[in-house]
């Protein structure tokens, strides 16, 4: 019973984070989670559209005592192809725990998987996302 | 009973052959995807001739006047003939020597976002500057170009009428103008609509009349193009080509034992060039069509991949692939119908598969495929 509260509980927080990380980001926002991090994020243009490069903005919101990530990293693949980008996204902090990701550009319609690799010491956290492209 | 199978074999064949393809939402949705044509003309930021039609005169007599190349007997126009589509219907490309690749054809050559086989240029006028300076195309030099542009005076009155100022003591300044004037010609070479673009434009806005008038072998073709044969995953959009790069399984030797590196050499070129979008050449001081030269990813899977070519006008195009190895379009269709996956790098596209087409399935593609 006191485990279900606790999951509960947790599920709660969990929700919550997802709503207010990246509140600052241009709608529509988009989130993946793990039970250390939140990374809310929005693409610009909103639409992406095949071979055409956009840039995406993110934040990340460590919970529940998670420690702000020393450096991170942004790619994306389509699973079902074996095969990623073309381009390799630049970094950049924008400020308050938001980061901006440049030249990425998804060359075929179909599946891609979105991934920010949370890099602290010589660990790495990856949350991934799908985004499905006509 | 023999016979009556046989019988009903031809006559499902014949329906086949004859019925129109009820095609789908989602099919149309993705056939209209493969428009419109004409595209919208744009002008190139990292051209100050882009658009400009004094330099597009100029282009013009550049692009035929062999005195730029080395020995003087060599003009664009030698491997880009205007009446062949502007390719040359050969194999690979014959300059001063034989090259390595096929020379593609010129028309829609402008807005890409990688020129060259190995999409080793970045833009329309580096790209035109490269053979110019190849010791196997046209074997000529900064010096000899600049010194033709200044000495011969139709071109020099071409030059001022151009950039509106006499050439330049600085043989580099003038050369790339020359390249970009050249650019600004080949941007005009647009192929008109073709017979798919009146079927697309007829599905998008309804009209099943127009629809009907577009050969039932070629919606076959279109059909596994776009469906079965998942072709659209790189030859997309409006041009059938998404643009970038693909190991399809042809072999990559350029002769035994002599590897031509392909997209992996393309992009080592490209970023060692004076002449990408990053560096002094580019007219636009924002960069604001460097964002791929910026950001492209160099790796070893390049190796063996080269551009997926555009197949507008393809029929008109032959022969075909990288290395001008398949001659007809049909061997093209069978060589995606029985792919060797061995050939394919061990991390290849895993999209590829054997299409296994039947002869009515290959005679469709080649249908569709002609209609482009």
């Amino acid at each position: 019973m006191m485990r279900a509260l606790a999951s509960a509980a947790w599920l709660a927080c969990g929700a919550c984070a997802a709503q207010t990380c990246g509140e600052r980001l241009a709608a529509p926002v988009h989130s993946t989670e793990s039970p250390r991090y939140v990374v809310a994020y929005s693409t610009l243009p909103a639409r992406i559209h095949v071979g055409g490069h956009f840039t995406v903005d993110f934040a990340i919101c460590p919970r529940d005592g998670a420690p702000m990530p020393d450096s991170v990293r942004v790619d994306a693949s389509m699973p079902a192809h074996r095969h990623g980008m073309n381009y390799r996204a630049g970094i950049t902090p924008t400020g308050s725990g938001t980061w901006r990701a440049e030249g990425m550009l998804f060359h075929m319609a179909g599946h891609w998987e979105i991934a920010f690799d949370l890099v602290t010491g010589s660990t790495v956290e990856r949350l991934t996302d799908g985004i499905d492209l006509d | 009973m023999r016979k009556a199978a046989l019988l009903a074999l031809v006559l499902a064949a014949v329906v086949r052959a004859q019925q129109p393809v009820a095609f789908t939402d989602a099919e149309v949705k993705r056939i209209v995807a493969l428009g419109p044509w004409p595209p919208a003309r744009v002008v190139d930021p990292s051209n100050r001739a882009s658009g400009n039609a004094a330099a597009i005169a100029l282009g013009e007599r550049l692009f035929r006047d062999p005195s730029l190349s080395g020995p003087g007997t060599i003009a664009c126009s030698n491997c880009h003939v205007p009446a062949r589509a502007f390719a040359d219907g050969l194999p690979r490309g014959q300059g001063i020597a034989r090259g390595d690749r096929n020379t593609p054809s010129l028309l829609n050559v402008g807005g890409q976002r990688w020129y060259g086989w190995d999409g080793a240029q970045d833009s329309l006028w580096a790209q035109s500057l490269r053979p110019l300076l190849d010791t196997r195309e046209m074997g000529s030099s900064l010096a000899k170009v600049a010194s033709q542009v200044r000495a011969e005076p139709s071109l020099r009155a071409g030059y001022v009428a151009a950039f509106g100022r006499e050439p330049p003591d600085d043989d580099q300044v003038v050369a790339v103008d020359a390249a970009k004037a050249v650019a600004a010609y080949l941007q005009t070479l647009v192929s008109p609509r073709s017979a798919f673009d009146d079927f697309r434009d007829a599905l998008a806005r309804g009209d099943r009349e127009a629809a009907s008038r577009y050969p039932v072998l070629a919606q076959r073709g279109l059909a596994i193009f776009i469906g079965s044969g998942n072709c659209t995953a790189c030859h997309s959009g409006p041009r059938l080509s998404n643009g970038e790069f693909g190991d399809v399984g042809i072999p990559f030797f350029a002769e035994p034992g002599r590897v031509d590196p392909g997209r992996f050499g393309g992009i080592r070129s490209l970023q060692a060039s004076p002449y990408n979008l990053l560096g002094a050449f580019n007219d636009d001081p924002t960069r604001s069509t460097a964002t791929s030269t910026r950001f492209v990813a160099l790796d070893h899977r390049n190796y063996g991949e080269f551009k997926v070519p555009s197949l507008r006008n393809v029929a008109r195009t032959a022969p075909y692939m990288h290395d001008g190895s398949l001659a007809t379009l049909r061997e093209v269709v069978r060589h995606y119908s029985n792919l060797d996956l061995d050939r394919l790098h061990a991390d290849g596209e895993r999209i590829l598969k054997p299409l296994d087409l039947d002869k009515y399935d290959v005679d469709a593609l080649v249908a569709f495929l002609q209609t482009l």
